[in-house]
Parts: structure tokens; sequence; C-alpha cells
């Protein structure tokens, strides 16, 4: 865990304003047209409107909701699966080497083949979704499970584990620091699927709504949107790695 | 591995991609296909050989890649740089470091909107993308990398009074050199991915454009030519890093294998 | 070949007259092991007394780790049997444990000690509400009693490996196979643990085969040394350790005895490693 020191804390919070000031006097010089850069304090108080009464907040939920869906249906498909493969050297064989083949696929590429199925619709973002987020939990599964130590193969041999106790007791744990970082990397792809499903089917969520003030002009609406996706992948990935950091106390003194 | 073994497994991978190709074109032969969504696999390969033909596909092709390799290169080179600053000096890492924290998790796709505004269509808008893109990881990379580097070089180095300068250029940039082109390899196929993101949600150009334009018109067996073909120049581009990669720093490779 | 087997079975069937007690737990017959062309172990037969303490010394490349592992029913022979109790080991069984020397990796690092030493009663399927109390005394009764909830990485080397030695006795063994277990450890520890296997091969009148390459090791705490040779692995000769239980580290090593063992072996060695 990092030390947390005052000085640290306090030279961070100076950058931070001192960011604030380089941007309000970039946008104050008039650098940039502030039609299309806003200032912070215009920023914030397009922030505050829309999440006080504005659409932002509905917007907000939406594309949480769409996120959180996916990132699970991802999970749950590719640990499952990624755990079939994986313990099977037999499967993996067969399986592996064409996964590795489509792994550098671009998930978006995948967009238009979604739409051609599904049409502009929810379930279209769902899928795409689901299955960019898939990739890295599947492949992390796998390989955390075909790089299980042999000596731990061979322990459970002598004491007469069962097959399912193996993958439950000594494939899993051991796969688990692979797949908790695969569930991270799942969940930022999971919001920029998100918000390009929704700036392409035009669904409800802040994809549309910074795509539509874009649109009209309306750049520190666009500015607020920003700001909370920012917000959503920050709270995202904090609170899977607290829960890293839970899962895995064992590590914590070896590294 | 013997030459038999390799042959062996090298079977067992080719199997299920094979099989697949082969039971789609039956399927499509047996149930006579006409579809908006889908197309045989000897379809496919007609489009396929067509779009080159024209030479839409290439031209698609080298718009992507350059977008992807000027992106890259503008992206990692101005991260990198920001990192290695960040990891030399205590002073400017405590102070960066909040505001880096909150904005790097900003997914890069919500800055489309951003620069479309201020760019307009193109391919300096979709550079700018993917450099901003690439930005973030290229900057923590070279940061820990020069954290990383052997305390007592930086020792040498204080002894010796070396200027900011030759510190970087003598003793720094050589020992993180393997980590930095890791950066490279990795922004690389990221860099593509942000590519074809932009051209499918916004920008007309490219092979991420080529595809949605395939499915609008309704060509499927277009679409799934231009998809086989984003997969394979990923495939190839991520293939060549590794290979340079165990070229030059094989030592680091093995290292990053364990 | 065929003479070298003739020659050991001859050297075996002579020096296995006096066992520690008549009941054979262990007999190995004409055990030979080939990968491909490779032969590993060329022809080896040996009988294990039960409760006897059985150490195999050998350069590297004898085959000693493999022979215990055949013991173990990690690794098959390709000719010869390998039996207990009068039956042939088929494979991995409950009542033969194994002390790997990377405990490192033998053990679970996402489990505490308490953890660690469960497994082995979970795979003999105690119910979970009478294993805490006979994890607890296992862990008393290694010195590990103040560290139950400690992960492997917070432990020193030496209490890892005897973790892994509490796991194993939790199998309630027959047979307890040490693979070179101290061969990392400072000097210090090793001769804490040998004192302690000692002590708990005494009390629960397990049979130990023990691999070493260090010579002193083996005499301090075998009833018989084997020597095996390498290229192909076979028993060179096999000795006969007449010094009195229990051992004791300072009194055992100064035993006249003691030091024209470790003469006899070191000279049998010597030609070995020319």
């Amino acid at each position: 865990m990092r030390h947390l020191s005052l000085r640290k804390l306090l030279l961070g919070i100076g950058g931070l304003v001192l960011f604030i000031l380089v941007w309000k006097l970039v946008t104050d010089a008039k650098l940039v047209s502030p039609i299309f850069f806003p200032g912070p304090e215009r920023t914030y108080a397009a922030l505050v409107k829309g999440l006080s009464g504005g659409a932002l907040l509905q917007q907000t939920l939406q594309t949480i909701q769409r996120m959180l869906l996916g990132w699970l249906l991802a999970s749950f498909v590719g640990i499952l699966l990624g755990a079939l493969v994986g313990i099977s050297k037999r499967a993996r064989a067969f399986i592996a080497p064409m996964l590795e083949l489509l792994r550098p696929l671009p998930a978006s590429a995948m967009i238009p083949v979604a739409i051609a199925f599904l049409g502009f619709s929810d379930h279209m973002v769902l899928v795409v979704i689901a299955f960019g987020a898939l990739w890295p939990m599947l492949l992390a599964t796998i390989h955390g499970f075909a790089a299980m130590e042999p000596r731990l193969y061979e322990v459970s041999q002598v004491l007469g584990l069962s097959r399912l106790e193996v993958i439950w007791k000594l494939a899993l744990p051991s796969a688990m620091p692979m797949i908790l970082a695969s569930l991270r990397l799942g969940l930022t792809i999971s919001l920029i699927l998100a918000v390009v499903g929704e700036m392409l089917a035009s669904r409800e969520g802040l994809g549309q709504s910074i795509l539509a003030a874009s649109r009209s002009f309306r750049s520190p609406d666009l500015f607020a949107g920003i700001v909370i996706l920012g917000a959503i992948g920050l709270v995202g990935s904090r609170l899977l790695s607290i829960a890293e950091r839970r899962l895995l106390r064992w590590q914590a003194t070896s590294r | 591995m013997s030459a038999a073994a390799l042959l062996k497994s090298g079977w067992r991978a080719a199997l299920l991609p094979v099989a697949l190709v082969v039971v789609a074109q039956v399927a499509a032969t047996v149930s006579h296909l006409e579809s908006d969504s889908l197309a045989s696999p000897f379809d496919i390969a007609r489009a396929f050989v067509s779009v080159i033909a024209d030479g839409s596909l290439l031209r698609a092709t080298a718009d992507t890649l350059k977008a992807a390799a000027v992106g890259c290169v503008l992206g990692v080179g101005g991260g990198s740089f920001l990192g290695i600053v960040l990891g030399l000096s205590r002073i400017a890492d405590d102070a960066l470091d909040l505001t880096i924290e909150l904005l790097r998790p900003i997914p890069v796709v919500a800055l489309i909107p951003v620069v479309m505004m201020l760019l307009g269509f193109g391919v300096e808008m979709e550079i700018v993308i993917i450099a901003l893109g690439l930005l973030w990881p290229a900057v923590v990379l070279a940061r820990a990398a020069v954290k990383e580097v052997e305390p007592r070089l930086m020792e040498v180095s204080n002894m010796l009074q070396l200027s900011f300068i030759a510190r970087l250029t003598k003793i720094v940039l050589p020992a993180i050199l393997p980590q930095l082109f890791m950066s490279l390899k990795l922004a690389a196929g990221y860099g593509l991915v942000v590519a074809v993101t932009v051209e499918i949600t916004a920008n007309p150009l490219g092979l991420g454009y080529g595809i949605m334009m395939a499915q609008q018109a309704l060509r499927p067996a277009e679409m799934f030519a231009y998809l086989i073909w984003i997969g394979a120049i990923g495939w190839l581009v991520s293939a060549a890093l590794n290979a340079a990669q165990r070229n030059f720093f094989p030592a680091f490779v093995k290292g990053e294998g364990r | 070949m065929a003479l070298t087997q003739l020659s050991t079975r001859m050297q075996t069937g002579t020096r296995n007259s006096a066992p520690a007690s008549d009941e054979t737990r262990i007999r190995i017959r004409d055990v030979t092991l080939s990968y491909g062309n490779l032969q590993i172990i060329g022809g080896i037969s040996l009988d294990v007394a039960a409760g006897e303490t059985v150490c195999i010394i050998g350069p590297s490349g004898c085959g000693k780790t493999t022979l215990l592992r055949m013991l173990a029913g990690l690794a098959k022979p390709t000719s010869g049997s390998v039996e207990l109790d009068g039956s042939m080991i088929a494979g991995p069984n409950r009542s033969v444990a194994i002390v790997f020397q990377d405990y490192g990796k033998a053990l679970l690092p996402w489990r505490t000690a308490a953890g660690n030493v469960s497994l082995a009663l979970e795979a003999r399927g105690f119910p979970s509400a009478e294993r805490p109390a006979i994890i607890r005394d296992l862990l008393e009764k290694i010195g590990l009693g103040r560290h139950a909830d400690k992960y492997p990485a917070e432990m020193s080397g030496g209490m890892q490996q005897r973790l892994q030695i509490a796991r194993c006795l939790a199998q309630e063994p027959k047979v307890l196979l040490m693979d070179e277990p101290f061969g990392a450890l400072d000097a210090m520890t090793r001769q804490v643990l040998q004192d302690e296997v000692l002590g708990l091969v005494a009390s629960t009148g397990a049979t130990m085969v023990f691999v070493t390459h260090d010579l002193e090791e083996a005499i301090y705490l075998g009833d018989r040394i084997v020597c095996l040779q390498p290229n192909p692995g076979r028993v060179g000769r096999i000795v006969d350790v007449s010094l009195s239980r229990p051992r004791d580290q300072l009194l055992t090593r100064e035993d006249p005895e003691f030091l024209r063992l470790r003469r006899e072996l070191y000279d049998l060695i010597k030609d070995d490693h020319q």
C-alpha cells in the first residue's frame, strides 16, 4: 500500500489547484474560443445544474447500469469459459490458439457486426460491451489456470483431492491475481464501449449526451459529462483495487 | 520441441478455425443463404478480393495505420517524456500525482466530441485522440521504469555531477530502453483499437469507417472481409512488435515471461 | 546392464539382512526408469522395514529424487515393481506423504498456516467442526502454534518447511518421504529441524525415506544409508548406521563411529564425483 504523507497530500492538492488555475487562465485569456472550451466555473455550474435537476443524473445512471450489466455478463461468461478451457490441457491445445488469434481484434470492430444482427438497440450496446470486456477475463482465467504451480498439482495428487477440489481450492485461487487484474481492465473497457455504443446507437446515456452537447456547441455540458465519466472510471477502478487488496492479502508481504 | 511435436500441436491449433469456416460454408450453401447480416466464407473471400482490387481496402488501411502510427509516436513520446521527468523529480511527481490520477480514468472516447468540435473531422482529429489515449499509460510505465533504475547508477551520476541532460542520455534512457519499447509495443496495439473506434464512431475515413459503411449498405460479405482484415492487421502489428522485442531485448522478454 | 542389475541385487540381498523390524514396508524390485533413450534409473532393488529411517545419498543425476517420486506414486517405473505393504504403488496414496524441497511452491500462498494444514484434513474428509483442534495440535507439535494465522509469505524458510511437514503429518502417513527438505535452510535451522523430525518419526513410528546430499545429515538421521551411483542410477553401497538413539547434535557428531562413517561415505562419494 502506498504511504500517504502530509507532504504528498499538500503537494498533490497544490498541483490540482495549479492545474485548475492554468485551465482558468487559458480560457479567460481566450486562447481557445470559449464556445469550444469552457472554463472551470462554467463546467462546474453545468455539472451542478445537470446533477441537481437536469437530465445528467438520469444519463449517468443509465451509463453506469449499462456498463455494470455488460461487465457482469462478461465476467461470468469469461471466468466460467476460461475455467473450463484452462483446466484441461487438451482443451487448451485446441482452443487457446484461436483465442490468441482473435485477441488483437479491436472490440469496437465488432460494433458494425452487432448492429447488423441487433440493429441500433440497447441489446446491441450490451452485447458489444460484454463481448469487448470478455476477452481479458477469458484469457486471464485460461492463463491463470495454466500457470498453476505444477508442484501444487502434485500436492493435490498426494493428498488425493478430487477434480472439483483441485479447481476450487487450488486452480481458482492461484489464478485469482490475474483474474482480478482482468476484472479491472474489463471494467475500463466496459465504460469505453458503453460510451461508444450510446454515441452510435443514440441510446440514452452520457455518451449520447456529450455527443449532442458538442453538436449544439454546449461545451459546458460536454465537459460536465466528461468529468462524470472520469469520476465513474475512477470510482470503479478504486473499488476494484480495494477488493483486490482484500482478496490478495496473502500476496501483500511477498511483493 | 521436436518437429513432429510442433506439427502435432499446430494441427490442433488449426482444427477449430478451419472447422468453423467449413461448417459456415456448408451451412450457407445448404440453406441458400440470402441475408443482410450473414455471409458465407466464399462470398467473404470474393468481397475481400474486390475491395483489394478497387483499392479501397488498401487506402483505408493506409489511413488507419498512418493515424495510429503518428498518434502512437506523439502519445508515447510525450507520455514517456512526462513520465521520465516525474520519475526523476520527486517534487514534480508528488505535485502532479493527484491530478494525473484524476485525469487518467477519463475514457478516451469521451474526448471524441471535444476534439471533433475543435478540429472537425479528419486525420488530425484522430491522431490527437489516439495520442491522448496513449499518453497516460506511457506516463505510468516510464515513471515506474525510471524509479526502478538501479539506485547505484543514480548515485554514480550524482557523484560525477552529471548535468540533467547528461544524466538523461547517459544513464536513464539506456537503462529504461527495454521498458520504453514495451510501452511502445502495448501502445501500438491500443493505438490501432482507438483508431478503429474513432473511425467507427465519428471519423469518415480508414478501416473503421469502411466496415461501418459496408454494414450500412447491407453488404455483409464486405463487412466480414473488413472485420477479418482488421483482425489480421492487429495480429500482424503485435506479432511484428513481439518479434522486434525478442530480437532487440531478448533478456527482457525472458524476464517478462516469468 | 544385466550385470549391474545382478550385482545390485546381490548387494542389497546381503545388506538387507538387518532391518529395524521384521515387517517390510517398502519393497523395490529391479526398478528401471527411462525417458526415451535416456536411462535415469538402471535397476534398483531395496527393502525398507517398517519404522526404519533410510537415507539416500549420491551425486546429482543418480536418480535419488526420481526414486523418491516413484515411492510417492508421482512417477512410474519403466520396469520392475514398487510395493507398499505388499501391494503395488499405482499412484499417489494418502498413507505416503512427501515433503518437497521447494516449500515455497508446495504451500498454498493464499491460505494461512492453519489453512494449509487443513487442506490435508479436507482431503481426508474430516468434518469442519473437528479440524481446528487437530490443526492446533499439529501446529503446536511442529512449533508453529503462535503462527496459525500467518500466510506463507510472512514466514521464514524454516517456518514454511515446518508447515509443510505439519501438513504431511495431518495425512497420518505410514511412510514419510523427504526430498532434500532442509537443503535450502541455514545450518542452525537445519539442525533444529533434524532433531524435530527425528522426534516426530520416533513418536509416530512412521517409516522415513530421506533424500539428502549432505553426508552428515544422512548419518545423523539414518538407520541405513543407501549410496546411489549415477548414469544410470543404481545402488552402489548400503551402509548400516549403528549409532545409538536418541541422537544428539553434539555427542552423536563427536562419536568416533560417526567420524568413521563420514570418512567411509566421503571416500565412496568422492569416487563418483571423479
